[in-house]
């Protein structure tokens, strides 16, 4: 480092005391009897990250989070691409239900979209003359995968429609069929600029999987509550400090990643 | 029709809960949204000021805020608050109650959550201003606070009113989440009446209906005032 600092190495350096002094700090609170409080949450940890005492098996806690998360993403993105091609057809009779869709549920409330998929979809499914029960994990990943779809879907749609005009053109002049259009000139250009925004996304849809906690799984929160029923009231601030935290530590890097691609992303433009 | 029971929607009780909860739920939104614009105008003017430790700390505020869920730092505030020290002695009573009511808390937390996504975006809206135009604005003798006023903010802002549309529409969804701690919104008189009725179903689809109207409304309004606030060259100018 040169010695003037340049604002950014200032910044950097400033960021740097912050840390040092908030762990300073934690130091602190622990050497004037924090540590006992941290060594509960320790005992803890376990069970608030994989659901079980001992670490294994992950049967709730953080780790039925990231599940929720991956699962809901994972419906999302088939009812996501389903519903953007639907807002991109030609036929009004198609688009308009679709953009109608996609608005109900990107103007509902997560919370309010999950309590009422909770309470919508009955308990048991008769399937084939076969009663299957419905688990409260399958209705979490509908509940949150709905508003997740709608977002998946306006992401993909801006993407194609921020495809400069001449793509279309310059394809259909060379007899491209609409499919071939698709698939081989608009969608490889515009999954570079959708990326970021599924990224954040992501990010987005693993803060909101805390909401799960209303459908009654063991996921980190409900773990959370049942643990801080039997502790004293002050190392709830430790325990609610250590949850916050780690999903802090799970969606940054995604937040910090998206926000780098989609610099690299702004300058093509094609 | 599909076997969906309304007839407890004509209970004057049960219309007075709705009707109270949506009153609440918006005003729980207005004031947030309104404390979470006032915090991101100051926090992106700072950023603008070039500070470094200014910036350092107020990127940690926002990426604290904008990667936690706001459902976790409700709870944080209205169980932990209070047992470091926040209360005060209740003169009616004298026993020491919490400083902040649930209410509060839900306020806080909101505006932070908000005001955190605020930053960001008129940030991005200042920034997004092309270098000429202040350098034209200097050129003509524009002080720097002058050059703020009369030419950054006027153009930023307009710049920035689809992102704030999202972020006030988010804000006004995420006010449902305050029920949880039992703040007297429109989920929470829902929870009310579905556990005397038990019409669960009948219930949340309502409550949905009445959340998206509402938020559609508040999309509209924007839009609105988007189209009206524009000029040539920027925003829905074009």
């Amino acid at each position: 480092m040169q010695w003037p600092l340049t604002y950014h190495e200032k910044k950097r350096v400033v960021q740097l005391a912050i840390v040092l002094a908030l762990a300073g700090w934690i130091a602190a609170d622990a050497l004037l009897g924090g540590a006992a409080y941290w060594q509960r949450v320790w005992l803890r940890l376990p069970l608030l990250l994989t659901g079980s005492g001992s670490g294994w098996p992950l049967t709730g806690g953080f780790a039925l989070n990231i599940f929720l998360g991956l699962g809901s993403m994972a419906l999302a993105a088939i009812m996501g691409t389903l519903l953007a091609f639907g807002m991109m057809a030609k036929s009004r009779l198609v688009r308009l239900p679709c953009f109608f869709v996609m608005n109900f549920l990107r103007n509902s409330p997560w919370l309010v979209l999950l309590f009422a998929m909770l309470y919508i979809i009955p308990f048991n499914v008769r399937l084939f003359g076969v009663s299957i029960a419905v688990p409260a994990f399958v209705k979490a990943v509908i509940g949150l995968s709905l508003p997740t779809a709608a977002n998946f879907a306006e992401i993909i749609r801006g993407a194609v429609q921020s495809i400069h005009s001449g793509q279309w053109e310059a394809a259909r002049a060379l007899g491209y069929m609409p499919m071939a259009i698709y698939s081989r000139i608009i969608l490889p250009q515009a999954l570079r600029r959708m990326i970021p925004g599924w990224m954040n996304l992501y990010a987005l849809l693993m803060i909101a999987t805390s909401l799960a906690t209303v459908t009654g799984i063991q996921d980190v929160l409900t773990t959370l509550n049942t643990l801080l029923s039997m502790e004293n009231e002050r190392v709830i601030v430790y325990f609610y400090i250590t949850t916050l935290f780690l999903f802090f530590a799970y969606c940054y890097p995604i937040a910090l990643l998206a926000r780098r691609m989609e610099q690299s992303v702004k300058g093509d433009t094609l | 029709m599909f076997g969906l029971d309304y007839s407890w929607l004509s209970d004057p009780v049960y219309q007075g809960w709705l009707l109270r909860g949506t009153l609440n739920t918006i005003g729980l939104a207005l004031a947030s949204s309104a404390v979470a614009v006032l915090i991101g105008t100051f926090g992106a003017l700072a950023l603008s000021l070039r500070i470094a430790w200014l910036d350092a700390l107020i990127e940690l505020f926002v990426e604290l805020f904008r990667n936690t869920p706001p459902l976790l730092q409700m709870l944080f505030f209205y169980f932990t608050l209070s047992t470091i020290g926040l209360r005060v002695t209740d003169p009616v009573t004298g026993l020491s109650v919490p400083l902040l009511s649930a209410f509060d808390c839900a306020l806080v937390s909101l505006s932070f959550f908000g005001g955190a996504l605020c930053i960001e975006a008129f940030r991005s809206g200042l920034e997004s201003l092309p270098r000429s135009v202040n350098e034209a604005a200097r050129s003509l003798g524009y002080s720097r606070w002058g050059r703020f006023r009369r030419i950054e903010v006027p153009i930023a802002s307009r710049i920035c009113l689809p992102a704030l549309t999202n972020i006030l529409t988010n804000l006004f969804k995420t006010t449902s989440q305050a029920s949880v701690i039992t703040v007297p919104e429109l989920m929470y008189y829902a929870g009310q009446i579905y556990n005397d009725t038990f019409r669960t179903a009948e219930v949340m689809l309502l409550v949905l209906l009445i959340y998206v109207s509402l938020v559609s409304v508040l999309s509209w309004g924007m839009s609105r005032i988007e189209r009206a606030l524009a000029f040539p060259g920027y925003g829905k100018g074009h």
